[in-house]
């Protein structure tokens, strides 16, 4: 493995995230080609906290824009601060010279920064993470051509604002829509998947070094086998850990039906696949993984 | 920085448009990227040559899916030849053909011979892509398999893509008060600039029942992938197949992953390649789902070639029934495509008078034209 490579594995072990070797790889390019990363994949796989550790890793801030159908510039971008406005104007009211009042109230000073203007006027790089980018609309992943492929912004009244430093950009989707070729083109591609057994009892003891070998083997089996079950929802790696760290309060040194039945509510997010699963026993789910 | 040979640069630009030949989307930026990975000498280190590639030129996640085989297939004589000389040397191997189209795409093949010919017919160029559109999903040929499904995944990808482009609401409406507001207050709050609210366009009901008989063999997987993009789009799209049995493959649909459904149907509907009993199986539907699923609201599309092997009277009265309960009612027979076909099966002859339009489904382009028959009913 490469020397870079083994570093940011290491580094980012250290932060309690266990990084595959392509993974590790991108992140490489993000960093070195300056370049947003879109990282796609189920949810629960652990998209969201790969810009937490990246931002724990270069001991920078983490800013964050959770994506909704509805978002728009003000609430992203930026928003003129009309109160301040008003009230410079009734302060300046008697000059004369209105050109420079107007070029005065509509300074940077009157602008209430957003998320993505933050990020890009930061002095030193931050992680943007653009969480759940398919939840938004298609207007605002047009917006976000700009920013991604210049780190610029263009305001009408004041014109382009280019990054004072360039952010590292994350953008996460669950692929719930088709996002556009335009801002895919614009990225580096990740597909985050879940991860092979070994990769998620290493997961499991990194997070809990309590738990038993032999129990966290059995978490992971019985979760790996849900997963290729016909589920609404089949449990991501966030599920395993808080259904581990639940079998651990609870003192259980193996998964038996009593606790299938007590505590599937955390593995299982739907009445007709905790259903599905409270019909069979739980030698169904505990046979080996290819 | 590592001073790049002009072999490796015209090998990287080869790789480049072997991607794009197999649908990658890929810009002059992409090229740019990678060679600028390769000057910084990532291009040393087989796997991080990869990855990084594979980051550069992948943006979906079937072309995520297929990269690892193929920087196989086009590096693995690279590396092997290049970087790795001593091991070569240690552990000879036998000399295979080096005919210029194994060197150009640089691989590893079982079957020299016949890898060539392959490449060389896949290596056609534009008209590639219009032949293989053309091309009738029946008489499509091994080597030309692969590349039809990629050729119809990007297809059916652009479809849905302009799908959606449809659903744009318009500027009018009734007026958004609170926007309204809000939009006015740099105005000292004079209301100057409407913001307007539109009822969102209701999206169309569809209940597609494919035919996955025997005769229909060669057209259900294509028509399968094409249900599946279209499952993006509708609000709500109910979808059966049958032969001699009737199965609802809704909820198997609620994956993300395409490959994953494709898998599931695979290992569930046990009916594949069966005969055909038509009448039996509509029947079925409408006695089961026909309450749920039939309103003047729904489109319904058939996809079969008709050849009924039960009652022809029961397969006249289903389909009658079913036209009498929905909006509009489209058969889709692959046949049609053929030359000088002409609906003369018994049970073609008898639903032809219930249908609202009857389209062929044999290739590519017949299937990217039915978009916009299921856009105008």
């Amino acid at each position: 493995m490469n020397k870079d490579i083994r570093d940011l594995v290491q580094d980012f072990f250290e932060h309690d995230y266990i990084l595959s070797e392509e993974l590790a790889t991108a992140i490489f390019l993000l960093e070195n080609l300056e370049k947003p990363l879109l990282l796609e994949g189920s949810p629960g796989v652990g998209k969201t906290m790969v810009a937490q550790t990246l931002a724990q890793h270069l001991n920078t801030d983490l800013i964050r824009l959770q994506c909704y159908e509805g978002l728009d510039v003000n609430t992203t971008i930026y928003e003129w601060n009309y109160q301040k406005q008003l009230l410079h104007m009734n302060l300046f009211e008697k000059e004369n010279d209105r050109k420079a009042l107007g070029k005065r109230i509509f300074g940077m000073e009157y602008i209430l920064k957003r998320p993505l203007l933050e990020s890009i006027s930061a002095e030193k790089p931050v992680v943007l993470l653009i969480d759940e980018i398919d939840r938004a609309d298609e207007e605002f992943e047009a917006y976000l051509l700009e920013l991604l492929s210049d780190f610029q912004i263009s305001i009408p009244e004041l014109g382009t604002v280019k990054a004072v430093t360039k952010p590292l950009v994350i953008l996460t989707s669950n692929r719930t829509r088709e996002l556009s070729d335009a801002l895919r083109r614009r990225c580096l591609y990740h597909w985050v998947d879940y991860p092979s057994k070994e990769k998620e009892i290493d997961i499991i003891h990194r997070k809990l070094p309590n738990i038993d070998q032999d129990l966290a083997e059995q978490v992971v089996v019985f979760i790996h086998n849900l997963r290729k079950s016909s589920l609404n929802k089949p449990p991501g790696i966030a599920e395993s850990l808080d259904w581990a760290k639940t079998l651990l309060l609870l003192n259980a040194d193996h998964i038996s039906d009593d606790i299938i039945q007590n505590t599937i509510g955390c593995v299982l997010k739907h009445q007709d696949d905790i259903d599905f699963v409270r019909n069979k026993t739980v030698q169904e789910f505990l046979y080996p993984i290819d | 920085m590592v001073e790049l040979q002009k072999t490796f640069r015209e090998r990287l630009v080869d790789f480049t448009f072997y991607c794009k030949e197999r649908q990658f989307m890929l810009s002059p930026q992409q090229t740019r990227e990678a060679f600028e990975i390769s000057r910084r000498g990532f291009m040393l280190d087989r796997k991080l040559f990869h990855y990084s590639l594979k980051s550069i030129y992948c943006t979906r996640k079937e072309h995520f899916d297929r990269f690892d085989e193929m920087f196989d297939r086009f590096w693995s004589r690279y590396y092997n030849e290049l970087l790795e000389p001593r091991e070569i040397k240690v552990k000879p191997k036998k000399k295979k053909s080096t005919s210029s189209s194994i060197i150009f795409m640089g691989a590893e093949f079982n079957n020299p011979h016949k890898e060539e010919k392959k490449e060389t017919k896949q290596t056609k160029g534009a008209n590639q892509t219009v032949r293989l559109r053309m091309t009738d999903f029946s008489k499509v040929d091994v080597e030309d398999k692969q590349r039809l499904e990629e050729l119809a995944e990007e297809l059916f990808h652009q479809m849905s893509m302009r799908f959606k482009r449809r659903l744009k609401s318009a500027k009018m409406g009734r007026i958004d008060v609170r926007k309204t507001i809000r939009k006015n207050v740099p105005r000292g709050g004079t209301m100057l600039d409407l913001a307007y609210r539109k009822k969102r366009k209701e999206k169309r009901k569809v209940v597609f029942l494919l035919d996955i008989s025997g005769s229909m063999d060669t057209y259900s997987f294509y028509l399968l992938k094409y249900i599946l993009v279209l499952k993006r789009y509708f609000k709500t799209l109910e979808f059966f197949t049958f032969s001699t049995e009737l199965t609802h493959i809704t909820p198997m649909l609620r994956e993300n992953n395409e490959s994953e459904i494709l898998k599931q149907i695979g290992s569930e509907v046990t009916t594949w390649s069966s005969g055909t009993k038509i009448g039996d199986c509509l029947t079925t539907f409408l006695s089961d789902y026909g309450s749920k699923f039939l309103s003047q609201k729904h489109i319904v599309v058939i996809l079969s070639d008709g050849l009924e092997t039960g009652n022809v009277a029961q397969l006249r009265e289903a389909v009658r029934t079913i036209r009498r309960k929905c909006k509009t009612l489209v058969w889709l027979n692959p046949l049609k495509g053929m030359e000088g076909y002409q609906p003369i099966q018994k049970g073609m002859v008898n639903v032809m008078p219930h249908l609202d339009a009857f389209e062929s489904a044999h290739n590519l382009d017949s299937l990217m034209k039915l978009e916009k028959l299921l856009m105008d009913v």
